[in-house]
C-alpha cells in the first residue's frame, strides 16, 4: 500500500478568470469606430492580475488596457496580451481556435528559445482575446486564452506548504522587503537564493545565463535556490503562471531532469506581508522539454463551464436608445418607490392609445402620455402642418411646415420618436366621416374605406382619445368605441373653457338608484348624452375663424394634461373602465372602493379660465343618446354601413331613430312628471 | 466660528477632508484613491474598487466588481455616496439585481427610497446614488468633533453597504 507521501500529484494549475471592466468595451468601441474601422490587425493590450491573497484569481482588463504603457498598481502584475477583433460574427465563429492558440504558442516558444525572458521575465506570461463587437446592439462576443504548452506534465513531490515551514518570521520579512524593491518587470518570475543565513531576492538573470550553450551544465544550486513567481491562487494549487515558468525553465536547462526543484508562490496580504506564500516541491520528469509539435492549451471556460465564448451584453449601459428608455422609465418607477407603492408601472407601457386629432390637444396629450410612460401612441389626422401650427401644436417645428407641410399624423409620430426613440408611434391619414355631412357618390368608396380604417384602429387600441375640433367628428368614434367597450377620453375646448370627460361603454343600462352617491364607470354618459339635438353640420354658415377652435393659449395644455391624468387614474383603478365616478366630490373622506391608487376619478371636468374655476359634473347614460344608447348601437350592429350612411346623409335621422324628435315635443311634460316622482319618493323616505 | 449654523460643507472642506482621508487610507492599506481636477474643484472624488461575491439560493457563487465613489454633492452641500457593480463581462447590475445580492442590509421598501439610479454629476454615467437628504444633518452635527468628515460620512454609509473598512479608521 502506498502512503500519501509516496503519491505523486499532477499539478492542477489554478486558471485565470477573465474579468472585464465596462470601460474596456467603451475603449474597444471607440478604437474600432475611430481608428481601426475595418482593419482587423491584432492589437497589443495589457491585462493585470494580483497576487494578493484576498483577491480571487482574475485577470482584469479595462479602458487603460489599450494604453501604450500599462498603469501600475500595488501588488498587481501587468501581462501583455493580444486582441484579435473580428469584423464579422462568422469570422469570429469559424476561425480555427486550436490553430489560433497554437500560433500564439509558437511565438511564445520562440521567445522561450531565444531566452529573452531571462532579462524580461514578465514577457513569459501572455494572454489572448478573440472578439467580435456588434456595435449596433452593443453586444461583445469574446473569448480569452492564457496559452501554455500542454506538456510536460509535472508532479508535486508533496502537498504544498506554507512559507513559514522553511523560513522564519525575520527571513520572510526580509524577502518581502527586497521583493518590493524588484523592478516591476522582474516581479512576476524571480528567484530566492540562500547565502549563509541570508536569503537574497534576485532576478532570474542573476542565476540563469542567457548566453550559456545548451550542452553546458546549468550550474544551478538547487539546494539553495528557490524559484519564485507572483501567485494569484488562493488555494493549495499553484496559479497558472507557474506552468509557463516551468516550461521555460526546463527548456533552458534540460539537466533539471529527474531533480526536485523548490518553487515559492508569492501571495501577499494587503499590507504587503507575504506570510501566506506557498512552497511547492516539484518533481521534474525525465523528459522535460516541450516537444516541437505539442499543442497549446488555455482557452477559458465560459459561465456554463464549457470551452466557448462569452457574451457581454452592454446595451443597457452603452446603447443611447436603451439609456433614454430606461432613464425615462426611472421617473415613473421613482413615483412607485417613493410615493405610490401600489402604482402599476407596466400598465402604461402596455396600454395602446389612439389619438383622434393631432392638433393642439393631440400634441399635448401625446407628450403627457410619453411622460407617464405610455409607449404605444397612434395618431389619426387628415390635415397638414401649417405655418400657424408649431407655436401651439407642441410636436411640430417650422421644418414640418415647409413645402406645403407634412401630414400631421405622420409628423407627430416621427417627432415623438425624436423625443424618445423607443416609442411605438404611428400616423394614419384619413378623414373621419361626420353625421349631417352628406356623402356624394364620388366619395362613397373613400368613406367606406375610412370607416373600416377607423374601426380597425379602434379595435387595435385600448384607449381612444377624442381630440377633434368639431362636435360631429366625435360621433362615429364615440359610437364605435362604446360598441367595443374601449376606454374613451374626450377633450373639447372653448375660448376660455374646456371639457375633459370619460365615456361609459356599451352595456345593458342599469337603473341607478337616485340615492346612489356614484355611477359605475360603464354607465357613465358620453359626450352626446347631455344633448337633445343630433350633431348637424356645425361648419355650415360659419366664417373661417369660427371653423377652427379659437382658444386661450393655455387651455389646450390644461385640458390635454387633465385628459391624460383622467386616463391614468382610470387605468390605475382595479375596475379600470368601470371605475365609479362620485356625484359630489368633496374634500370629505371617501370610501376607498370609490377611488383608485391615485384618488377618485371624476366623470367629467369642466374648467373656466375666466373665473379660474373647475366643476366635476357626473351623469349617467341617456337612454335616447344619439351616440351610445342601446337603440343606436343596436342599429349599428344590425345595419352597419347602411345605418351609418343614413346618419351621414340626414341631419335628423338620428333624432328619429332615438325618439329625440318625439322627446322634444313632450320635453316639458316629462320634466314635470319626473319632478313629481321625485317629490313623492323623498316624502316617502 | 465661521458658518457655525450651517448644515452644509464647502467644496474646499470636502477636498481637504478627502486628501486627509486618502492619507489614512494609504496608512491602513485601504485602497481608496483620490481623483482631482485642478481646474474644477467640484470634480474631485475618491474611489475604491473591490470584488464582492454573492452566493445564490442554489449555492452558486457569483463574482462582481464594485466601484464606490464619494463625491461632493453641490445641491446638498454634503458628500454623496455612489456605486456601481458589474459582472465578469463588464455588464452593469440593475437596481433590482443590486437589491437581490444583498450588498445592502436594507428592506425592499427602504431600499428604493434610499438608492436611486441616476446620471452621476461627476462621472456623467448612470450610477446608483444614495440619497443625500439626511446626510447634512448628521455631518453638521459632527463637523467640529469629527477627526475627518469623510470618516464620519462613511460611518453613515456602512450600516447600509458592506464596505469592509479597516477598524483603524476608528469608526
Amino acid at each position: 500500500m502506498t502512503t500519501i507521501d509516496d503519491k505523486q500529484d499532477i499539478i492542477q494549475y489554478v486558471p485565470f478568470m477573465s474579468f472585464v471592466h465596462p470601460s474596456f468595451w467603451h475603449s474597444l468601441t471607440d478604437m474600432k469606430l475611430n481608428v481601426d474601422k475595418l482593419n482587423e490587425n491584432t492589437k497589443q493590450i495589457y491585462g493585470r492580475y494580483s497576487y494578493r491573497d484576498d483577491i480571487i484569481s482574475v485577470l482584469e482588463v479595462d479602458g487603460t488596457s489599450f494604453n501604450k504603457d500599462p498603469e501600475t498598481e500595488f501588488h498587481y502584475i501587468n501581462v501583455t496580451g493580444t486582441l484579435m477583433n473580428k469584423n464579422t460574427i462568422e469570422d469570429f465563429k469559424n476561425i480555427d481556435k486550436a490553430a489560433l492558440i497554437n500560433s500564439v504558442g509558437e511565438i511564445m516558444r520562440a521567445n522561450i528559445q531565444i531566452k529573452s525572458w531571462i532579462d524580461n521575465p514578465n514577457s513569459l506570461l501572455n494572454f489572448f482575446v478573440l472578439s467580435f463587437a456588434d456595435l449596433k446592439k452593443f453586444h461583445y462576443y469574446y473569448w480569452f486564452a492564457f496559452p501554455a504548452p500542454s506538456q510536460p506534465v509535472v508532479c508535486l513531490k508533496e502537498k504544498c506548504k506554507n512559507i513559514s515551514t522553511c523560513f522564519n518570521e525575520k527571513q520572510i520579512k526580509e524577502i518581502s522587503q527586497s521583493y518590493q524593491l524588484l523592478e516591476i518587470s522582474q516581479k512576476c518570475f524571480f528567484a530566492i537564493v540562500k547565502d549563509g543565513d541570508l536569503y537574497n531576492v534576485v532576478t532570474l538573470s542573476k542565476i540563469l545565463d542567457k548566453n550559456r550553450n545548451k550542452d553546458e551544465e546549468s550550474n544551478i544550486d538547487l539546494t539553495n535556490t528557490f524559484f519564485a513567481f507572483a501567485d494569484h491562487s488562493n488555494c493549495e494549487n499553484p496559479g497558472w503562471p507557474l506552468r509557463i515558468f516551468l516550461a521555460a525553465l526546463f527548456e533552458y536547462c534540460p539537466d533539471l531532469s529527474k531533480t526536485i526543484i523548490k518553487v515559492i508562490g508569492i501571495r501577499c496580504s494587503k499590507n504587503g506581508a507575504i506570510n501566506n506564500s506557498q512552497i511547492y516541491n516539484i518533481t521534474v520528469p525525465e523528459t522535460i522539454q516541450t516537444p516541437q509539435n505539442v499543442g497549446w492549451v488555455g482557452w477559458e471556460r465560459n459561465e456554463r463551464g464549457n470551452f466557448g465564448p462569452k457574451l457581454a451584453n452592454m446595451s443597457s449601459s452603452m446603447d443611447p436608445v436603451k439609456l433614454a428608455d430606461t432613464s425615462s422609465d426611472l421617473n415613473i418607477k421613482l413615483m412607485k418607490w417613493r410615493l405610490v407603492p401600489d402604482l402599476d408601472v407596466t400598465i402604461m407601457k402596455e396600454t395602446k392609445c389612439l389619438l383622434l386629432g393631432a392638433g393642439t390637444l393631440g400634441c399635448h396629450v401625446a407628450r403627457d402620455l410619453l411622460a407617464w410612460g405610455f409607449r404605444h401612441i397612434t395618431f389619426i389626422d387628415s390635415g397638414k402642418v401649417s405655418y400657424s401650427n408649431p407655436t401651439r401644436q407642441v410636436l411640430y417645428t417650422y421644418q414640418d411646415c415647409l413645402n406645403g407641410g407634412r401630414r400631421k399624423s405622420e409628423a407627430a409620430a416621427d417627432n415623438l420618436k425624436l423625443i424618445l426613440p423607443t416609442v411605438q408611434s404611428k400616423g394614419l391619414v384619413f378623414h373621419i366621416p361626420m353625421p349631417g355631412h352628406p356623402i356624394g357618390e364620388s366619395l362613397k368608396d373613400e368613406t367606406v374605406t375610412n370607416i373600416e380604417l377607423l374601426t380597425e384602429a379602434i379595435k387595435d387600441h385600448d384607449v381612444i382619445f377624442l381630440l377633434l375640433d368639431t362636435r360631429e367628428a366625435r360621433w362615429l368614434p364615440t359610437l364605435i368605441s362604446a360598441h367595443y367597450g374601449k376606454i374613451t377620453i374626450n377633450a373639447a375646448l372653448g375660448f376660455d373653457s374646456y371639457l375633459v370627460m370619460r365615456h361609459g361603454i356599451s352595456s345593458a343600462q342599469e337603473e341607478t338608484s337616485i340615492n346612489s352617491t356614484f355611477v359605475s364607470g360603464d354607465q357613465l354618459g358620453c359626450y352626446f348624452c347631455n344633448d337633445v339635438t343630433a350633431p348637424g353640420n356645425s361648419l355650415k354658415d360659419r366664417t373661417l375663424d369660427q371653423q377652427c377652435t379659437v382658444s386661450r393659449a393655455g387651455v389646450a395644455a390644461i385640458a390635454g394634461a387633465l385628459a391624460v391624468e383622467l386616463l391614468v387614474g382610470t387605468l390605475q383603478h382595479p375596475l379600470r373602465v368601470k371605475a365609479p365616478a362620485v356625484y359630489n366630490l368633496t374634500d370629505e373622506e371617501l370610501d376607498p372602493k370609490l377611488q383608485g391608487v391615485l384618488g377618485p376619478i371624476p366623470h367629467s371636468i369642466r374648467g373656466f379660465l375666466h373665473s379660474h374655476q373647475t366643476v366635476l359634473p357626473t351623469c349617467t347614460k341617456f337612454k335616447q343618446c344619439i351616440a351610445c344608447s342601446e337603440v343606436v348601437i343596436g342599429k349599428y350592429k344590425e345595419e352597419g354601413l347602411d345605418f351609418l350612411m343614413n346618419v351621414f346623409n340626414s341631419g335628423t335621422y338620428l333624432e328619429d331613430v332615438t325618439g329625440l324628435s318625439e322627446l322634444q315635443l313632450t320635453a316639458e311634460m316629462t320634466e314635470i312628471l319626473t319632478l313629481s316622482d321625485e317629490d313623492q319618493d323623498t316624502t316617502s323616505i | 466660528m465661521r458658518r457655525m449654523n450651517c448644515n452644509t460643507i464647502t467644496p474646499e472642506e470636502f477636498v481637504y477632508a478627502a486628501r486627509d482621508f486618502i492619507e489614512l487610507s494609504n496608512k491602513y492599506f485601504d485602497s481608496w484613491t483620490i481623483h482631482q481636477n485642478d481646474n474644477e474643484i467640484l470634480n474631485t472624488y475618491i474611489k475604491k474598487e473591490e470584488f464582492v461575491s454573492h452566493r445564490d439560493e442554489n449555492d452558486k457563487i457569483f463574482l462582481y466588481r464594485a466601484e464606490y465613489i464619494i463625491f461632493y454633492n453641490l445641491s446638498y452641500g454634503v458628500p454623496s455616496f455612489s456605486f456601481n457593480l458589474w459582472d465578469c463581462s463588464g455588464k452593469l447590475l440593475t437596481l433590482e439585481q443590486v437589491r437581490e445580492i444583498s450588498l445592502m442590509k436594507i428592506s425592499k421598501e427602504d431600499f428604493y427610497s434610499v438608492v436611486t439610479q441616476q446620471e452621476h454629476p461627476v462621472m456623467y454615467r448612470p450610477y446608483f446614488i444614495i440619497h443625500p437628504c439626511h446626510t447634512a444633518k448628521i455631518v453638521s452635527a459632527f463637523r467640529y468633533t469629527s477627526r475627518n468628515l469623510i470618516i464620519t460620512f462613511l460611518g453613515l454609509i456602512t450600516p447600509l453597504i458592506q464596505l469592509n473598512l479597516p477598524l483603524e479608521y476608528g469608526l
